[in-house]
């Protein structure tokens, strides 16, 4: 053990310092819930479904499953992070529950899989794995060039917003009781996460420098072009279409319409559009100008 | 961002492109039974340490100053010691992704939920240090340097086999703490403390649990140098770290004993969390027999030790 280096860990503040962060954490404690529990899983009635809108399902929640797995195995790099930079200890006890949640969100995907009548563990065309498969915020979170403001707008602000963007606009068409109980748990969870981000970064803003902005419109702007429209969240985006079958393109839209979870094109046409206006809007006060995105799909953004 | 933590930063950096990470078959099947239970167990039985404790009912006026001063001068302490537990068993979830996608979501899920875990010990040490009169953030020198030991690091090695930090951070330092835990529950008078440490024992007798099985699931499978191996991570943990006083202060360098020893015996002595030294070296002595016979099973051998304070061990 003598090779490692030692850290700088004291004095070691223990002390509620950003209370809207705090309360997050607080909250997390008492909103917990068990995916094998509090999901009424007996109203899910799969045999109810045609074996076309079920193997779409079937795919959609896989594909959520791997998405939500990048948060157990890549962003709880973050909170070494955090520890290694003494950061508050607001930001080290709340991200313990995040990193708890995430694994929730992963298993409650899985069953929703499993009991749909089967989890895929893999996209049908290995290659597709490139663009579901990370979204590198672990090497982000272990590369000290990469401010951790940068960090948060991407992964927090943009990567996760969208995602509840999308959940907001749908759940409502998730018929299914099992279906709809589980994108509204997710949903309650994610709220807080986003929360948080945004708390952190308007908490730090004032001490932004201009290479702090750039940082941040940089990793953004990234997350937006090389994730997001790479087809991370939902293969209809992806610029390339890449190596996914039109099965799993057409996933989501057959998922949504049958009522089991996932988005059409039109929602999509409508949700991104709004959310990188909205994130614009928002990062703007801290002199973030983050781009106009060419998408093929959804033109000018 | 400081120099230290940069290079600390540039360090995992260098750890984690060491790894090959094949995300893909992402199975979530149940591989062991006993590691998916126990992580059922974690979501069944979680508690919230602002309000599963009945902090009203604790009156701190029944105790001297004196005791007041030493008790939370010793839940400080623990707080200490229970801070690594958020950075080392992320790292230990990290290391099982960046290991396979295919195997380990037993371990994996059980681990997502462990930093939390260790976030509700932390945050109940430093209620009840607070409520006893103020948390202390700063330890003296010799205790902060003896409490600051790099297992994060240790876990993303990929030089040092997962069995071996499992080991060594779980079969040996995990156990010793649980045992430690459960002897100032057994002597401990006050309520709150009892409530607590009935509390946090409970979340550390499953993270036990979870080492020993999982080492029982991969110790079998491991070749004879794996378990040399397996055999030199605990016996360093052992030497290095646990008799220099990671967990006892009386393992201290004599001369940085005090005031912790003292406010150890007050605190012992008016039953608000804590062991005399003479209880804490027959935790330590059973301890170290319990885990030495558990591993012996694999043909791993914890040669005794020779230790002023402890005897031979």
């Amino acid at each position: 053990m003598s090779t490692y280096l030692a850290e700088t860990r004291y004095p070691l503040e223990l002390a509620p310092a950003m209370p809207d962060v705090w309360e997050l954490w607080q909250r997390a404690k008492t909103l917990e819930w068990d995916p094998e529990l509090d999901i009424p899983w007996e109203e899910l009635h799969p045999e109810r479904y045609p074996e076309e809108q079920i193997m779409a399902a079937r795919l959609h929640w896989s594909r959520r499953t791997w998405g939500e797995y990048g948060a157990i195995s890549e962003s709880p790099a973050l909170l070494l992070r955090f520890c290694l930079e003494n950061r508050l200890a607001d930001l080290r006890f709340f991200f313990t529950m995040r990193t708890q949640e995430e694994g929730r969100h992963a298993e409650a995907s899985w069953l929703m899989a499993e009991r749909l009548g089967g989890y895929f563990p893999q996209p049908q065309n290995p290659p597709t794995a490139t663009a579901v498969g990370t979204h590198g915020v672990r090497r982000m979170a272990f590369d000290p060039d990469t401010s951790l403001e940068g960090i948060f707008a991407s992964l927090v602000c943009a990567a996760e917003e969208i995602l509840i963007d999308a959940f907001k606009a749908t759940v409502h068409k998730a018929t299914n009781p099992a279906v709809r109980r589980l994108m509204e748990l997710i949903l309650r969870d994610e709220v807080r996460h986003i929360a948080f981000g945004w708390q952190c970064l308007d908490a730090w803003a004032p001490t932004f420098t201009p290479e702090t902005v750039k940082n941040i419109e940089r990793a953004t702007t990234q997350m937006i072009q090389n994730v997001e429209f790479n087809g991370y969240r939902n293969l209809w985006l992806a610029i390339e279409g890449g190596s996914a079958t039109p099965l799993e393109i057409d996933a989501d839209r057959v998922a949504c319409e049958a009522g089991l979870g996932g988005t059409t094109p039109e929602d999509e046409m409508r949700i991104v559009p709004q959310f990188i206006k909205k994130i614009r809007a928002r990062m703007a006060p801290w002199g973030v100008n983050l781009p106009l995105f060419d998408h093929p799909k959804l033109g000018k953004v | 961002m400081s120099e230290t933590s940069d290079r600390l930063l540039r360090g995992y950096q260098a750890q984690e492109k060491r790894f090959l990470e094949r995300r893909f078959p992402l199975r979530f099947t149940t591989e062991n039974p006993i590691l998916r239970e126990l992580y059922g167990q974690a979501k069944g039985l979680r508690w919230n340490p602002e309000t599963d404790i009945a902090w009203g009912r604790f009156d701190p006026q029944l105790y001297p100053p004196a005791a007041r001063e030493a008790a939370r001068l010793v839940w400080s302490r623990r707080a200490w010691g229970t801070y690594p537990g958020l950075g080392e068993n992320t790292a230990l979830l990290i290391r099982f992704c960046l290991e396979s996608g295919a195997a380990g979501m037993d371990a994996k899920l059980f681990l997502s939920f462990r930093p939390a875990e260790e976030a509700k010990h932390l945050e109940a040490c430093f209620l009840f240090a607070r409520h006893l009169g103020g948390y202390e953030s700063t330890p003296a020198a010799a205790v902060a340097r003896a409490s600051n030991q790099p297992f994060a690091q240790m876990a993303l090695d990929p030089d040092v086999s997962v069995e071996a930090v499992i080991a060594a951070l779980g079969g040996l330092d995990d156990q010793l703490d649980l045992n430690l835990c459960l002897s100032h529950l057994q002597h401990s008078r006050d309520e709150t403390a009892r409530q607590i440490l009935r509390l946090v024992a409970t979340d550390k007798q499953r993270h036990v649990l979870f080492a020993w099985t999982l080492l029982g699931d991969r110790l079998p499978r491991l070749d004879a140098a794996g378990r040399a191996a397996v055999g030199l991570a605990v016996r360093d943990m052992l030497e290095r770290v646990i008799l220099t006083g990671y967990r006892n202060t009386w393992l201290l360098p004599a001369e940085a004993r005090e005031p912790l020893l003292a406010a150890e015996a007050l605190t012992a002595e008016h039953g608000l969390g804590a062991s005399t030294v003479a209880q804490e070296k027959a935790v330590v002595r059973a301890t170290l027999s319990q885990v030495r016979e558990r591993l012996a099973t694999w043909d791993i051998t914890l040669a005794p030790v020779d230790h002023p304070e402890l005897g031979r061990a």
